[in-house]
């Protein structure tokens, strides 16, 4: 069997599990309300998504997740970067660290709600709150693991202290970064929708809560598949970026 | 103490068939070609040793005897039968023996192995381990694992367990080579010991000519690209070999001559 | 302590969270909200963690099962358990079930995929001296494969027992009024940041004391045959 037959093969295997679904919910095996079939979910989705707002909410939801992962990004590296390359910072600061890093991410929600309050605007604050953890710490990490031997070269050249940082820290981190970053973007898929659930806002995660509650099933399947999407999209975007970042890497996997 | 001897298989027929044959055998891996119409034969209870420059098949030779893999043309015959697959009366000794014995496992339950697989009772094995870690010298030393032994201790696991096999064809690719030379010549003492024993025949390569003539009855010098029989040695050597003694004598070093010129024509 | 254009009910001094923390040991209810988290966790690591190693197990050793699984499996993972989360209250409504539900489709995915890299990955030196040795297709499995696999899924397993409580703790805080995640919520919406911060404090502590006791175990199932040479 060569490469197509498999990958053909693959692609008639996923197939399969949909036909049984379909045939599994025509059967009336399954309540309606608990398994819509295929087809209906199908069809309720591309409705929503033409005719309705399920378009607009899904952006909604993709920006307020890309703009907290970006503000996350950015102050991880940037906060990262400054407590990475000053020895008094570390001391005074990885106690702390090490406390908060085996806490998950969902649960700073929380604390994100406590201080900035349940404000819309602030949705977003709490997010890249949540999100920014993923990101410090390895950062933190890579700028403070530089080889001592790369100091004392930096030394020797009077080597200024934003030079420093640019062209010797922030390389050293960059693995370390990029990692980061994949993991916060995944964190932040999921503090996104958390967060829309918890605090009511406008997006997938409130939709298909409230469809939920209100036994919509086709309209809560509709909306799991669209966040499979962007989970999907997600990983395609990880990938693409750590290809660019750490072409290295990318042979490994 | 229970002495459980070592030994051979009962041969069914007064086999005048040789235990290894190479009958025109051709093999292909990918586009090259590893070994080019190869025959010759082994007689039952022989020693050969097989020589030659990297690229010239000697450990593709064993897998074909082994039965891991198959000629694209040609056959090889074990005993008379044509060679489908693995069989247990067929032993190798690879050299990476750190692959090739389970970590998890102290060196008794590596050498149990092979006995599990026929299926004897837990007394028995355990008798016939004891047996084993004796004869191949590491008495006491069963209950350790493979990364608590040095690496001769870990080859000499792995040929207890391949001699717990009783097998009629032992196998062994340059199982020595990754040693050191004191364990070296140790082992090669042990190994021709343990063989006469056992009446196993054998096939050993290596790429120590030096060692080939020391071990073998004959020693076969193949050449590469593709790999071809380029000629056979008779090792007229008196047994048991000494590593003192038969490395000096006019015999041998004039055995490492023609076997160094061929090797050089080889090349 | 008190931050400009932050809240203040969003802090706490250390001696009021220490304080909080005691009362809540002396009336027992952290542990009640423990026991309200760890049991969906039994529960579904229990169930969708062993589904995805027997599956994995399988992938593992047939490539072609596992060539044919990889678009099933790649249009299934990406969708994330908090999706799920309205799904199961739909069927359970709230409650353990509901929670064990999404712990237990959390946890198949990592099981089943790293099972599967760890038995694929079993050196197949291994599996040729088995062949030599006539061992059967089923001990080669049972003697060989598992055991050589094993360190690696117990990885696994840490790692999926992991993601299930962050998925527990999730759950709580985003619907379930259970546990340790509502209590957290709870008490942060109620302008009690010196509860908040205790549970989060003793949440913290159940993490660290979990991945003590993982660790001991992986040395003492795994520690003796990966000690050193001794000369």
């Amino acid at each position: 069997m060569n490469d197509w037959d498999i990958r053909l093969g693959s692609v008639l295997v996923a197939l399969s599990v949909f036909v049984a679904w379909q045939l599994v919910t025509q059967a009336g095996l399954v309540q309606p309300i608990f398994l819509p079939s295929p087809v209906s979910t199908i069809g309720t989705l591309w409705r929503g998504l033409t005719q309705g707002d399920l378009l607009a909410l899904t952006i909604t939801t993709m920006e307020r997740m890309f703009y907290g992962w970006m503000l996350a990004s950015l102050g991880g590296t940037l906060l990262g970067g400054l407590i990475g390359l000053s020895r008094r910072a570390r001391y005074w600061l990885t106690p702390m660290l090490e406390l908060l890093r085996p806490l998950p991410a969902t649960t700073l929600l929380p604390i994100g709600i406590a201080l900035f309050g349940l404000q819309p605007r602030m949705l977003l604050g709490v997010i890249a709150f949540g999100a920014i953890w993923p990101v410090l710490l390895p950062t933190i990490h890579g700028f403070s693991a530089i080889e001592p031997r790369l100091h004392e070269v930096a030394r020797n050249l009077g080597v200024s202290r934003l030079a420093f940082a640019v062209k010797f820290g922030f390389p050293n981190a960059l693995p370390d970064v990029v990692a980061g970053m994949r993991l916060s973007l995944t964190a932040c898929l999921i503090i996104t929708v958390v967060g829309e659930m918890v605090t009511a806002q406008e997006g997938l995660g409130t939709t298909i809560m409230m469809a939920a509650r209100s036994f919509r099933s086709t309209d809560l399947f509709g909306g799991i598949i669209l966040l499979g999407l962007v989970g999907i999209v997600n990983n395609g975007l990880l990938a693409l970026i750590e290809r660019i970042a750490t072409p290295w890497r990318a042979a490994q996997s | 103490m229970n002495r459980v001897s070592i030994r051979v298989a009962p041969a069914a027929q007064a086999c005048t068939d040789p235990a290894i044959a190479f009958d025109g055998v051709r093999l292909d891996l990918g586009q090259r070609r590893v070994i080019d119409d190869l025959s010759f034969d082994i007689a039952p209870g022989e020693f050969g040793c097989v020589v030659g420059p990297s690229g010239c098949g000697k450990t593709t030779l064993l897998r074909l005897v082994s039965g891991l893999l198959t000629p694209n043309a040609g056959e090889v015959r074990r005993f008379g039968v044509t060679v489908k697959g693995p069989s247990r009366d067929v032993a190798i000794v690879f050299q990476d023996y750190g692959r090739a014995l389970l970590p998890w496992r102290t060196a008794t339950g590596n050498i149990a192995l092979a006995l599990e697989a026929i299926g004897l009772s837990r007394r028995e094995r355990t008798m016939r381990v004891g047996a084993l870690l004796e004869k191949v010298g590491l008495a006491g030393h069963g209950d350790k694992y493979p990364a608590q032994l040095s690496g001769g201790m870990q080859q000499r696991v792995q040929i207890a367990r391949c001699l717990a096999q009783e097998p009629r064809i032992l196998l062994m690719d340059e199982p020595f080579g990754a040693l050191d030379a004191l364990t070296r010549q140790a082992l090669q003492d042990e190994i021709a010991r343990l063989v006469k024993d056992s009446g196993a025949t054998t096939l050993f390569v290596t790429h120590d000519l030096d060692e080939a003539i020391y071990l073998g009855d004959r020693v076969f010098a193949l050449e590469a690209n593709p790999g071809r029989l380029a000629d056979v040695i008779e090792v007229d050597l008196p047994r048991p070999r000494d590593q003192l003694v038969t490395r000096e004598q006019p015999e041998f070093l004039r055995l490492r001559h023609v076997l160094f010129d061929h090797v050089q024509k080889a090349l | 302590m008190r931050a400009t254009g932050i809240q203040s009910d969003g802090l706490a001094l250390p001696s009021q969270i220490a304080a909080a923390l005691l009362d809540l040991v002396a009336d027992g209810e952290i542990f009640l909200r423990s026991v309200e988290t760890i049991a969906p966790i039994a529960i579904g690591v229990l169930i969708g963690g062993t589904l995805g190693l027997l599956i994995g197990i399988w992938l593992g050793l047939s490539t072609t099962a596992a060539q044919l699984a990889w678009l099933s499996i790649e249009l299934f993972r990406p969708i994330p358990p908090v999706a799920i989360i309205p799904l199961t209250m739909l069927v359970y409504g709230i409650g353990i079930r509901m929670e064990a539900a999404i712990i237990g489709f959390a946890c198949f995915w990592p099981m089943l995929l790293l099972t599967r890299d760890a038995v694929a990955g079993v050196d197949v030196r291994l599996f040729e001296v088995a062949r030599m040795l006539g061992l059967p297709r089923r001990k080669q499995i049972v003697k060989i494969a598992l055991p050589a696999a094993a360190p690696r899924v117990y990885t696994a397993l840490r790692l999926t027992l992991g993601i299930a409580l962050i998925v527990a703790v999730t759950t709580e805080i985003a619907a379930n009024p259970f546990g340790l995640g509502y209590a957290i919520i709870s008490a942060g919406l109620s302008l009690r940041p010196d509860v908040m911060y205790a549970f989060l404090t003793w949440l913290a502590l159940l993490g660290w004391l979990l991945n003590l006791g993982l660790t001991a175990l992986h040395r003492h199932l795994f520690g003796a045959a990966s000690r050193g040479v001794s000369p």
